[in-house]
């Protein structure tokens, strides 16, 4: 059934220029900023108002009720000062107001504003997420600086903790878009053969969370920080100065942002698909991006919920999870291991889906059971809510249910193996092209390997009792997270570079670069298994001065793996602005719907809709019809449909 | 836009980018507070004097109003800080003035005097192996001094807080209410750097009393750095 929009009273070119609007100055991430200051203000004053002479406050010195209000005022001040409120306050008001943020606008203004074009939100995105990994990537080597030495201290303990803290929060809670914000966002209405996502101004907000998130986190090292870590555990959290105001605050904000983007991209595929577009033919990074959207809208709210309880016991003194008082830490460690789990999942599922996306380009052959890899990530998906108390086998909970959750655990290695086997049965006997995006998707699937089994043995109750806490975990998620999710992100930077930018990155640097990260990266992780099997704990700034040598060694792996990254930021960076190397079009010869359109991409993505005529993976198969008639000789309608057969 | 130009807005944004980042890490992550050295007099070269007091409000700094450590260097001025240095080979006779209000113990463990010359440490000029916190008055305790890495532990009694010349805020003096602890012990014959902490919960308006101040460097945890001689 085909579902007709308006042409344009609902936004719905998708990004034309809008006639006759008036031009002139337009709000900014400038002017957010200076309103997102003044907003801070205006609530801590309002929070020392009203709580400055309660008896806590005065005691501790310490005004939460400040600190939160500050903040809430601080963000709503940001969406003002971008401009974000302006359309819903008119329309609340009575106004018809201008369609602000659809017209084409050249240069790279429009790159720090509010902005409805799914290209230019894709973008903000890839820098916004690059420089947040970046941050907290310093942050790592600042840990690992700390750790060359059991006895000689860079930083004091809390500080460690502080700089711990960080690096995992802005890891874990930013990098659950790394994969949606930059490739979801730009790729999926491309690849669906859509003008436009379903809800554009809900796709910029979640990208504008982003900043204030990231502000706000980064301001708790001046607040004395947070040694809860990026799991916030009570009565740890409650007990903690401003910084851990900070925490929850900024990670509820990256709660909304993944809950309005995934509204957005849940609503976008199902609804938007062109002609065609049946879900036998969805391309594998919007199948990612379906699986991870429903899986964030069922485990998001639930960490902001905890996020709100825990607010409430810091700053008016409610006792829902200090024990001491009648709460249970227990409640909270169930909130956040309810989102905390998925999540690892919904980090892992993107790249899943870049790698299935890009294996087939460099192999030339169609992807091997198709049907199987899209069955494995729903299965991933589902099995994903069934998991969290894993984390919980030595916190003092019903010894009963622990082989439940060693089980649902165990058989989530199920559905992962049909994802891993089904990129090696793409890659089997294929004549591959070992360009720098598949070095880095083969990269994903060896790093992986060591990760998932891993993570099989860590699931088991008797190994988990024994590696709990230690280096062996941390060793385990690194694999699996930075060594999946960030080679599959880094190798589809290089594939897509001609798409976003009209750039081939330089295939020689690219493979310097991959090489001395895909080493580097290795060297540094490997080596904590070893770590944690001889006992070396978490979260600790002094350690056994017999495990000296090898965290020597990992350190300096670590400084490796960051002169690679920077190698990366300085080279692509140099290649965007200043000397430009022109891709032909298509230089990978991909099938993919979202190659044909052309560079540069047009605001509203097509010029008519397309009908999609075969899937996007036939490489190799000489009778392939083309995967879309992008001129349709009759225009099937004004809008979309709702992905009827043809 | 010239591709000169692109290249010089590259270059100072890296720059840019390179300043604040060493600006984070020197100008915030790696202040700490100063770094109080005992040093032994030419008479006596195998020994040093630490002389400390503990106040209910540091009175200065960022947290004033937090419970903290003020050390006195050798020519007498105190410093508000935690962390102190000692030469090895050494013995360290320090000296402890309490301001703080005390309390009740929760475990009885920490009013044990362990890992000091004697095994006993003199409060108010009594020798005492464990510390009652009810003792005399009913102060209770007030803080602990614990050295892990060298077994050392050392309750400290508290004042009343009824005194009427109780020390609202730091740096106190002797002319105010306070209890004097005096204990020593060797520093051990090789350089380490020793972690010291105060096990009894004292950060007053927080929960258990395990945040803020407890948690912190220059407050109610600190290092004793043994040094070469």
């Amino acid at each position: 059934m085909a579902i007709k929009t308006t042409s344009f009273a609902s936004g719905g070119d998708g990004g034309r220029a809008v006639a006759g609007e008036k031009k002139g100055f337009r709000l900014n991430a400038f002017t957010g900023l200076i309103a997102g200051g003044l907003g801070y203000l205006f609530g801590h004053w309002m929070g020392n108002a009203i709580a400055g002479g309660y008896q806590q406050v005065i005691g501790s010195g310490q005004n939460d009720i400040a600190i939160l209000l500050g903040f809430i005022f601080g963000t709503i001040g940001w969406f003002l000062g971008l401009g974000i409120l302006n359309y819903p306050l008119k329309k609340m008001a009575g106004i018809e107001p201008p369609l602000e943020g659809y017209e084409f606008e050249p240069g790279v203004m429009k790159y720090f504003r509010f902005t409805l074009d799914n290209k230019v939100v894709g973008i903000q995105y890839l820098f916004g997420m690059l420089f947040y990994f970046f941050t907290a990537g310093l942050l790592a080597l600042g840990i690992r600086t700390e750790l060359l030495s059991p006895t000689n201290h860079i930083w004091g303990p809390a500080t460690y903790l502080e700089i711990v803290g960080e690096h995992g929060t802005m890891m874990m809670m930013m990098m659950t878009s790394v994969v949606m914000g930059p490739f979801g966002n730009y790729l999926v209405p491309l690849m669906i053969g859509s003008k436009r996502v379903a809800f554009p101004r809900l796709e910029a907000a979640a990208f504008w969370f982003t900043p204030a998130a990231y502000i706000i986190l980064l301001s708790a090292l001046w607040q004395g920080g947070f040694q809860s870590g990026w799991t916030g555990y009570a009565p740890l959290s409650i007990q903690q100065g401003v910084g851990q105001d900070a925490y929850l605050f900024s990670f509820a904000l990256l709660g909304f942002s993944m809950i309005t983007s995934s509204i957005n991209m849940t609503a976008t595929i199902i609804n938007y698909r062109a002609p065609g577009m049946r879900w036998s033919r969805l391309p594998m990074i919007a199948w990612g991006m379906i699986t991870v959207a429903f899986t964030m809208l069922l485990s998001v709210p639930i960490l902001i919920d905890g996020l709100y309880v825990m607010g409430l016991d810091r700053s008016v003194q409610t006792a829902m999870l200090y024990a001491g008082h009648g709460g249970s830490s227990f409640l909270w460690e169930n909130l956040f291991w309810f989102f905390g789990h998925p999540e690892v999942y919904l980090l892992a599922l993107p790249g899943f889906g870049l790698t299935m996306e890009i294996l087939p380009v460099f192999a030339r052959k169609p992807l091997f059971g198709y049907r199987t890899a899209v069955t494995g990530m729903v299965g991933v998906a589902v099995l994903s809510f069934f998991v969290w108390q894993h984390h919980l086998f030595q916190s003092g909970m019903n010894p009963d249910m622990r082989p439940l959750f060693m089980l649902t655990t165990e058989l989530i290695s199920i559905p992962t193996g049909f994802i891993y086997l089904v990129g090696l049965g793409t890659l089997w006997r294929a004549r591959m092209r070992f360009d720098v995006p598949m070095l880095f998707m083969l990269a994903v699937f060896f790093n992986f390997l060591f990760g998932g089994i891993t993570g099989v043995y860590v699931s088991d109750v008797p190994v988990n009792v024994t590696v709990h806490g230690s280096y062996f975990v941390m060793a385990h998620f690194h694999y699996t997270i930075m060594g999946q999710l960030i080679f599959a992100v880094m190798g589809a930077i290089y594939y897509y570079a001609p798409l976003y930018f009209g750039v081939k990155l330089n295939e020689k640097w690219g493979k310097i670069h991959f090489w001395t990260m895909f080493i580097a990266f290795n060297s540094t992780f490997l080596p904590l298994f070893a770590l944690g099997l001889l006992g070396m704990p978490r979260r600790v700034f002094e350690y056994a001065a017999r495990l000296q040598h090898l965290n020597q060694w990992v350190t300096v792996s670590s400084y490796v793996l960051g002169l690679s990254l920077a190698f990366f930021v300085v080279t692509f960076v140099w290649q965007l602005a200043v000397t430009r190397p022109k891709s032909p079009l298509n230089p990978w010869q991909s099938r993919g719907l979202e190659w044909q359109v052309g560079y540069p991409i047009p605001p509203g993505n097509f010029d008519k809709i397309p009908v999609i005529l075969s899937g996007p993976y036939e490489y190799g198969d000489p009778n392939a019809l083309p995967v879309a008639d992008l001129t349709p000789a009759e225009p099937s309608a004004v809008g979309v449909s709702s992905g009827g057969e043809i | 836009m010239s591709k000169g130009a692109r290249a010089g807005a590259v270059l100072v944004s890296f720059a840019v980018g390179i300043a604040l980042i060493l600006y984070g890490i020197f100008g915030y992550l790696r202040s700490s507070p100063a770094v109080v050295s005992a040093v032994p007099s030419a008479s006596q070269p195998n020994s040093v004097n630490l002389i400390m007091q503990v106040d209910g409000a540091v009175g200065v700094g960022p947290h004033p109003n937090w419970v903290g450590y003020w050390v006195q260097d050798a020519s007498g001025v105190w410093h508000q800080t935690t962390l102190v240095k000692v030469p090895v080979n050494t013995n360290v006779h320090v000296t402890v003035y309490e301001y703080d209000s005390g309390g009740a113990l929760r475990n009885a463990v920490w009013s044990q005097v362990a890992g000091v010359q004697g095994g006993t440490v003199t409060l108010n000029g009594t020798s005492l192996r464990v510390i009652n916190p009810s003792l005399t008055t009913g102060n209770g305790i007030a803080h602990t001094i614990v050295v892990p890495g060298l077994g050392i532990q050392v309750p400290l009694y508290g004042v009343g807080a009824s005194a009427k010349n109780f020390c609202a805020t730091g740096p106190c003096n002797t002319s105010e209410a306070h209890t004097v602890t005096k204990f020593s012990f060797f520093s051990g014959n090789q350089t380490h750097k020793y972690r010291w902490q105060c096990f009894v919960p004292c950060g007053l308006g927080y929960l258990n009393g395990n945040g803020g101040p407890m948690t912190t460097l220059g407050y109610m945890g600190g290092f004793i750095e043994v040094v070469g001689k």
